[in-house]
């Protein structure tokens, strides 16, 4: 199953389902970002940080911790 | 009449509060900034409003502390209306909230805010149909340039008046029936006086605190975990997260019925953005701004500050001249001018611009970014990059430095981020560095004092999560646009900030300087310097005059400097004090003993506890820095 982390920046995937704790989850659905939305990966920054989605028009910034636990699939 | 402003972070409340009420609050262009919230009184013909300001929320569930300061406010029911602030170019996620306030069942008013900015990715809004789904008033502002503030009262009167509670908006039929269930058996003991229904969904969606709280009510609590558990079997996913796609799915539909999005405006703030967030330009630009403004703080203070103390010492020369020598009065002018010339002559002339380039980076929104860009770093001090704004705020003062610490969701994280922000060298420190090492060695020695500064805070940070490893998910952050900063409001709140240091340290600075006046002529310094004398002499290697401007430091930073320019009666300090021992002194005085006001609000955010032990942390830091410093340095100089 492929995370945000296997996504080439500037790919546009669908979320398929967010693994974690209760704490992760509510915390994005919180911000907006629920499964079923598709979002745009901005950029991910190098050596390990994080990576920038857009989700229903605006940024989130994810550490990396955060975006293994997000399953994805591409679109087109 | 109390009206109350609400909604997500960064959506523009505190601007429109400001608006409304003259300068009170600090905006920024950063999500989380107001951590409390300010309450003002406004009169609008013979009417008087109170406005209560609170911290941003994404949701009625609150994560963190900020959060769950808003959610207490309106759920203890003082406010006769709220008004929901909306930030309009993200209008599909803002109605999430929105809903959730529908459940309160308070009058509301809708405000889209950023209506321009709405545009300017071309969303079109339809307020008057919002205004018929909700059964509320809805306006439309453009707060950073006072359009449609004075809509507001008028529309708040209305919905008072009138009794616009909003509408509430179903869910699924499914749901509502589990809703209507737990509805049934909360008992009235529990409720107090919260809306039935706004529990029953927050009990459903597991919300932890009522859940504490409900505790005390197991026969209810095995209820709503039954009806948790069937849920999640009937629709395969936790109760909570159902809950959210509903508001997900009910949100869409409203967005899709009163908002069209055409062709957003490919611009040219973007395309700078792109840039200020590369991954590999990102970081020597970020190097860069950060430099060139403590460049420019060094190099435009310096301009002003040389006139201004030259004026003031050729005054105190010619004082014996007016006032006999050694007499009581003469101290007290002595200790007057001296603190006076303190604050107009090194304070002021490194603040303002600090300030200005502060405010102006956390207008644009780059602080956000600069999280973005370091989260990498502070993960190798066990922290994510939301960290670094408390850091970069305690860079001006650390007391909001320590504030803003309650953007982070962990107390772990808050506990140890609290501690590496008092290290930082805040404004007051700056002028301690710049004055004594940047005037007197030199200003590549000062930005090396800075960077060795950083240094000791990695290593702290990094021995610090050794001791309480990592639980924290890591960062979750907004990245709002970047917005062109207006330039009233940096003027206002430098004008802010500064009057703070006017008011309050100012003043103290004035009187300590006459108190120390006074102890030289009842010559108890003498006696305050003997008991110091082990330490300052002995382990930092100073002159035995310097231990009782230590103890002043503790007051304020910067009263260490200029009591040192008065115990050492000369502002020619290099012709007193060796450049090592100028440099221990600056480095002791960074690190040791955070000052009154930022121990203040340690114990209001951390308790006495750590207050104590964070304190306590500092002059043992400071102590094993200066002597090492003071044992390498002398080698090498």
């Amino acid at each position: 199953m492929k995370t945000l982390l296997d996504i080439n920046n500037g790919k546009r995937v669908k979320i398929l389902k967010i693994s974690g704790g209760r704490g992760i989850r509510q915390h994005l659905q919180c911000l907006g970002i629920h499964i079923g939305d598709i979002v745009t990966l901005k950029k991910s920054s190098f050596l390990g940080g994080p990576v920038l989605l857009e989700v229903n028009g605006f940024d989130v910034a994810l550490g990396r911790g955060v975006a293994s636990k997000i399953e994805v699939e591409e679109l087109e | 009449m109390k009206i109350a402003f609400i909604g997500q972070p960064n959506a523009g409340k505190s601007t429109i509060f400001n608006g409304l009420a003259g300068y009170k609050t600090m905006t920024a262009n950063f999500p989380g900034q107001t951590v409390h919230y300010t309450v003002s009184k406004v009169k609008v013909g013979d009417e008087t409003f109170e406005i209560v300001d609170l911290p941003g929320i994404y949701s009625l569930t609150a994560i963190d502390m900020a959060e769950l300061e808003s959610r207490k406010y309106i759920l203890s029911g003082q406010a006769d209306v709220v008004i929901n602030v909306i930030d309009a170019s993200t209008l599909s996620r803002s109605l999430e909230l929105t809903l959730q306030l529908t459940e309160l069942q308070v009058p509301m008013v809708i405000c889209l805010n950023m209506i321009d900015e709405a545009r300017r990715k071309g969303i079109e809004i339809n307020s008057e149909k919002l205004s018929q789904i909700f059964g509320v008033p809805v306006i439309e502002t453009v707060a950073n340039k006072g359009i449609g503030l004075d809509a507001i009262f008028v529309s708040a009167k209305q919905a008072y008046h009138k009794r616009l509670i909003p509408k509430i908006q179903p869910f699924h039929k499914d749901i509502e029936e589990k809703i209507e269930e737990i509805e049934q058996i909360i008992t009235d003991e529990f409720l107090r006086n919260i809306p039935r229904r706004y529990m029953a969904v927050k009990l459903l969606e597991g919300d932890r605190e009522l859940f504490e709280e409900i505790e005390k009510f197991p026969e209810i609590i095995e209820k709503i975990k039954t009806i948790r558990e069937e849920i999640k079997k009937t629709h395969g996913r936790h109760a909570d997260t159902v809950i959210s796609s509903e508001r997900h799915a009910l949100t869409m539909n409203i967005f899709e019925d009163v908002a069209k999005v055409g062709q957003p405006l490919k611009s040219f703030r973007e395309r700078i953005d792109d840039l200020l967030t590369n991954k590999y330009l990102g970081y020597p630009l970020l190097f860069l701004i950060l430099f060139g403004i403590f460049f420019i703080v060094f190099e435009v203070g310096k301009i002003i500050e040389e006139p201004i103390t030259d004026a003031f010492d050729s005054l105190s020369q010619k004082l014996p001249g007016f006032i006999e020598e050694n007499t009581l009065l003469y101290f007290i002018v002595k200790g007057l001018i001296e603190g006076f010339s303190g604050g107009v002559g090194v304070a002021i002339p490194y603040l303002i611009p600090f300030f200005i380039g502060l405010t102006v980076l956390e207008d644009i929104g780059y602080l956000p970014r600069m999280a973005f860009l370091m989260d990498t770093i502070m993960h190798r001090i066990g922290l994510h990059g939301k960290s670094i704004l408390p850091f970069v705020v305690s860079y001006g003062c650390n007391v909001p430095g320590v504030m803003a610490t309650r953007i982070l969701e962990s107390p772990r994280d808050r506990f140890i981020t609290a501690t590496l922000s008092v290290l930082i060298p805040c404004a007051a420190r700056t002028t301690v560095i710049f004055g004594l090492i940047g005037a007197y060695i030199g200003g590549l020695a000062a930005a090396g004092l800075y960077l060795f500064n950083l240094f000791v805070i990695m290593i702290l940070g990094a021995v610090l999560t050794k001791f309480i490893p990592e639980v924290t998910p890591g960062l979750i952050m907004e990245i709002p646009p970047l917005r062109m900063p207006a330039l009233k409001n940096v003027f206002m709140k430098t004008w802010l900030r500064l009057k703070d240091f006017m008011l309050v340290a100012w003043p103290l600075l004035i009187i300590s300087s006459i108190t120390l006046s006074f102890l030289e002529y009842l010559k108890i310094d003498l006696i305050l310097n003997k008991i110091f004398a082990p330490l300052v002499s002995l382990v930092l290697g100073l002159p035995e005059q310097t231990g009782i401007t230590l103890l002043f430091g503790i007051l304020r930073k910067e009263l260490s400097m200029i009591m040192l320019f008065q115990a050492m009666h000369t502002t020619e300090l290099n012709t007193v004090m060796t450049d090592l021992q100028l440099i221990v002194y600056t480095i002791f005085t960074i690190f040791y003993i955070p000052c009154v006001g930022t121990m203040g609000v340690l114990l209001k955010e951390l308790g006495f506890k750590r207050m104590i032990l964070i304190s306590g942390l500092t002059i043992v830091i400071a102590l094993i820095l200066a002597v090492i410093s003071r044992i390498i340095l002398s080698m090498v100089i």
